[in-house]
C-alpha cells in the first residue's frame, strides 16, 4: 500500500460552505467521509491515517469533483462500527458501508426507495475492449460468485439475476442452474443496451436508460468484493486492474483504491513520456487521464498505456458522407446527419429529427470515420448540453 | 513530488481502424489503374498526357481556389487528384489541352469548392465537369471522329454510336468478350471492362465503395436493357452490351458510388443505384444522347437527399415500453 492515497468524492467542492472533513483530520481505516453534512456520497477511508489536502477535480465538461489526500500513519487501526453492516445482511446498511468497494456494487440504486429495477444482470464480460479483468474473475472464486449472487437476492429480493459470461470460457459448466447469458467476444453484444435487446428481450427505448427499464448491470468483481466484505466482516479495498504496457502486454495487478497509478506503472517498470496518453477504461469508451496521480478507482477496470506516435489524429475535415459510420451503429443513428448538426451546436435538432437520444456510447463511429470527426466527443457534449438545457427548462417552469 | 510529464488528453475513442479520406482516395486511384495503363497502351502517350494534365491542373484549382477563398489548403489528400483523375477518363485521348484544363476547372471549383468544398458537392464533380464540357464542345466527344488518326486492328467504331447510327445490328460488331478485353473506341479510362471490374472489386472489398449502389446499378441496366431486348429484339440492344459500353462500368464502380452525393442507407442505395441503371438505358434507348449515363448520374445526384430520408428506425425509437 503506498503512503499516500487520493480519493475522490463526486461532489464539488464549494467555497461558501464549511466542509466537514477537514485537514489535518484523522481518518480510520472503514471510515466514511463526507464533504459537506447534507452530503449523501461519501468515499471510504481504505486505512488509518492523516488528511493533508483537500483540492478540487476536474473531469470532463468541467464537472466538479473533489479529492482528498490521505497520509498513511502505518496503523491500519479499524474505524468503530466498521463490521456493524454485516450484523444484518440488508440492502439500507450495505449501502450505507459498501458503495465505494472495488467493482463499485450499484447498491445506491438498487436501495432507491424508487427503484424501479426487477432485474440485474452480473457481468462477467468487460464493458470495453482489451480489459481482461472480469473474465479473469469470472473464471475465479467460483464459490464466492455464488454465495454472492445469492446474498444479492436475499438482500433485494430480487430473484432475475442473470449472469452474463464469454461464451468460450473454460469452466462454462460451473455456471449450471444460474440464468446464464452467453455472449460472444464481440464488441457490439456486450453493451449492455445489446444484452437486453437480444438475450433478455428488452426492447431498448430511445433517452431511457437500462435502469429506467428495470434492469442493473453490476460487474462480477462488485459481487465478489460484497462476497468478501461480509465473509471479513469489514470492506475491502484492493481493486483488481489489467494494465496494458504500450507495447501491448497485458498485466494484472491489484492495487489498493486511491493508488495513484503512477506507483502501478512504477512498480510494473512502465515508463511514460512527454504527450503519450494515459486511458482509463477502454479505448472506446474511456477517458484519458491527465496526471498520473489520477487514483485507482472503485469502478477503473483497466489502464491502457498509448506511445505518443501512436495516438491517432483528428481532422478538422467536414463529413463526406462515406457511410461507415451507419454501417456500424448499433443503434441505427443517422450519424453522417446528426454529426453535422452536432457541429453546428444544434443539439434539441439532433435529438428531435436525428436520434441523439438513441445512441448507445459505443463509440464505433468515431472509431471509424473516414474524416476522422472525433464524432463521439460531440455525441457526448451533445448529450451533455441537452441534459443541462432540459434541467434548465424544468427549474424555469418550477418557477414560472 | 517527482516530474510531471504532460499528456495528451483527448476524448474516447483512442483508436481508429487508420483510414481516412487521404487513404480511401489513394486507394481509388489505385483501382482506377488497370483501366487508365490499359488506354494509355490502346491510344498511346497522348491518353497518358490526358490523364496527367488533368490530374495536375485539377489539384493546381482546388489549391488556387482555397487559397483565394483563404480555406486551408489539402491538397495532400488527393481529392482533386481523384476528380481530375476521373474527369480525364472520361476524355479521349486526342482532347486538345486546353479541354482538359477548363473540364478539370469546371470539376473540381463549380463541382465542388462553390458547395463549400469536399463533403458538400450534391453532385458528382467529375461529371458535372465532363457534362459541360460536352454540353459545349461535344464534338471532341464523338470518339469516332476523334479517334480517326488511330488505326486498331479491332472494329475501330465506339460501340454507342453505332448503335444510335446504325441501329442494332451494329451490336454485332462486338462480341461481349472483347468489349470486356478493351477492343472498342471510347474514352481513355473507360474502354477496358475487365480493368474496371477488378478495380471496383477491390474496392468494393475494400470497404471503399458501398457495393449496394455497384450492385443496384448493374441490376438497373441489366434488367431495363433486357425488358427493351424482349419487346423489340429488332430495335434495341442486349443488356450485356450496355453494360460494357460507354461509361456504364464507370458510373457503375467510381461515378455513382461518390460519397457526398450518394445515399448511406440500405434501401436508399439499392433505389438510387437502379434508378441509374434504369435511366442509363432509358436515354440511351429513347432519349437524344448516345450515352445517357452522365444525366444518369446527375438525375440520381438529385433525388440522393431526398431518397436517402428512408432509413430505418433507431434502437429503441417507435417501440412503447415506458
Ligand atoms: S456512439 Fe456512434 S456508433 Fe455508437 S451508438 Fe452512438 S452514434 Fe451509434
Ligand atoms: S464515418 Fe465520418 S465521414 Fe463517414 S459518413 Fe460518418 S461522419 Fe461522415
Amino acid at each position: 500500500m503506498p503512503p499516500r492515497l487520493i480519493l475522490l468524492l463526486d461532489e464539488a467542492l464549494d467555497s461558501t460552505k464549511e466542509t466537514c472533513i477537514r485537514k489535518g483530520d484523522i481518518a480510520k481505516k472503514g471510515e466514511k467521509l463526507f464533504l459537506y453534512k447534507e452530503s449523501t456520497c461519501y468515499v471510504t477511508a481504505p486505512t488509518s491515517g492523516t488528511i493533508t489536502s483537500i483540492a478540487p477535480f476536474t473531469g470532463d465538461f468541467g464537472e466538479n469533483a473533489t479529492y482528498l489526500v490521505l497520509e498513511k500513519d502505518g496503523k491500519d487501526e479499524p474505524a468503530d462500527g466498521i463490521s456493524d453492516f454485516a450484523d444484518v445482511p440488508d440492502l439500507a446498511a450495505a449501502d450505507g458501508a459498501l458503495r465505494t468497494l472495488p467493482g463499485a456494487p450499484p447498491l445506491e440504486l438498487l436501495a432507491a426507495p424508487d427503484s424501479k429495477i426487477n432485474k440485474i444482470v452480473i457481468s462477467g464480460m468487460d464493458s470495453d475492449l482489451m480489459s481482461t479483468t472480469r473474465q479473469y474473475l469470472a473464471s475465479k472464486c467460483m464459490d464466492d460468485i455464488k454465495d454472492g449472487i445469492e446474498r444479492i437476492k436475499n438482500m433485494t429480493g430480487i430473484t432475475d439475476v442473470f449472469m452474463a459470461i464469454p461464451e468460450k470460457m473454460s469452466q462454462l459448466s460451473a455456471f449450471q442452474g444460474m440464468n446464464t447469458i452467453k455472449l460472444t467476444q464481440d464488441y457490439i453484444g456486450t453493451l449492455p443496451q445489446m444484452i437486453m435487446k437480444n438475450h433478455m428481450g428488452i426492447a431498448p427505448a430511445a433517452g431511457t436508460s437500462c435502469e429506467d427499464l428495470g434492469v442493473c448491470f453490476m460487474s462480477i468483481e462488485a459481487v465478489l468484493s460484497l462476497t468478501r466484505a461480509y465473509k471479513e466482516k469489514a470492506p475491502v479495498f484492493d481493486k483488481i486492474i489489467t494494465v496494458i504496457g504500450k507495447d501491448g502486454g497485458i498485466k494484472r495487478v491489484s492495487a489498493v483504491i486511491g493508488t495513484p497509478i503512477h506507483r502501478i506503472l512504477t512498480q510494473l517498470g512502465l515508463e511514460t513520456r512527454e504527450m503519450d496518453r494515459i486511458i482509463i477504461g477502454g479505448p472506446l469508451e474511456g477517458f484519458s487521464a491527465y496526471t498520473l496521480y489520477h487514483p485507482v478507482q472503485p469502478d477503473m477496470d483497466t489502464i491502457i498505456l498509448q506511445d505518443c506516435e501512436d495516438i491517432p489524429g483528428v481532422s478538422d475535415y467536414p463529413c463526406i458522407n462515406c457511410g461507415k459510420c451507419v454501417r456500424i451503429c448499433p443503434a441505427g443513428v443517422p450519424v453522417n446527419l446528426l454529426v453535422r448538426y452536432l457541429e453546428a451546436n444544434l443539439y434539441q435538432e439532433a435529438v428531435d429529427s436525428f436520434d441523439l437520444d438513441a445512441c448507445i456510447d459505443c463509440g464505433l463511429c468515431s472509431y471509424v470515420c473516414t474524416a476522422r470527426i472525433p464524432i463521439f466527443q460531440y455525441i457526448r457534449l451533445g448529450k451533455h448540453e441537452q441534459l443541462m438545457l432540459e434541467a434548465e427548462m424544468e427549474t424555469e417552469a418550477e418557477n414560472a | 513530488m517527482h516530474k510531471q510529464n504532460k499528456f495528451t488528453v483527448s476524448h474516447a475513442p483512442f483508436w481508429h481502424d487508420g483510414d481516412s479520406i487521404g487513404e480511401t482516395n489513394k486507394n481509388i486511384m489505385v483501382a482506377a489503374l488497370p483501366a487508365i495503363v490499359f488506354g494509355v497502351f490502346q491510344f498511346g502517350m497522348a491518353a497518358l498526357g490526358v490523364i496527367c494534365l488533368a490530374i495536375s491542373s485539377a489539384m493546381a484549382w482546388e489549391a488556387l481556389f482555397q487559397f483565394i477563398s483563404k480555406r486551408s489548403i489539402q491538397i495532400g489528400d488527393y481529392n482533386a487528384a481523384v476528380i481530375g483523375m476521373l474527369t480525364g477518363m472520361m476524355l479521349p485521348a486526342t482532347v486538345p489541352w486546353w479541354v482538359v484544363i477548363v473540364g478539370t476547372l469546371v470539376s473540381v471549383v463549380l463541382g465542388q469548392q462553390v458547395f463549400g468544398g469536399i463533403g458538400a458537392n450534391p453532385f458528382n464533380p467529375a461529371v458535372i465537369g465532363i457534362a459541360v464540357l460536352s454540353v459545349s464542345w461535344g464534338t471532341y466527344f464523338d470518339f469516332d471522329a476523334a479517334l480517326l488518326s488511330y488505326e486498331f486492328d479491332f472494329t475501330a467504331l465506339a460501340p454507342l454510336g453505332a448503335l444510335d447510327h446504325q441501329g442494332v445490328a451494329a451490336t454485332e460488331l462486338f462480341s461481349t468478350q472483347s468489349l470486356l478485353m478493351g477492343n472498342q473506341v471510347g474514352a481513355i479510362g473507360s474502354v477496358f471492362g475487365l480493368g474496371l471490374i477488378i478495380g471496383g472489386l477491390y474496392l468494393i472489398l475494400r470497404g471503399y465503395i458501398r457495393w449496394e449502389i455497384s450492385v443496384a446499378y448493374i441490376a438497373g441496366i441489366i434488367i431495363t436493357a433486357a425488358l427493351f431486348q424482349m419487346s423489340n429484339p429488332e430495335a434495341y440492344a442486349g443488356p450485356m452490351f450496355h453494360l460494357f459500353t460507354g461509361y456504364t462500368l464507370l458510373a457503375v464502380f467510381f461515378l455513382a458510388p461518390e460519397s457526398s452525393s450518394s445515399p448511406v442507407n440500405l434501401i436508399p442505395m439499392l433505389i438510387y443505384g437502379i434508378m441509374g441503371g434504369v435511366m442509363t438505358i432509358l436515354i440511351r434507348n429513347i432519349g437524344a444522347y448516345a450515352d445517357g449515363t452522365l444525366y444518369a448520374i446527375l438525375i440520381i445526384n438529385l433525388i440522393n437527399p431526398v431518397i436517402d430520408m428512408i432509413r430505418p428506425k433507431a434502437l429503441g425509437k417507435g417501440v412503447n415500453n415506458a
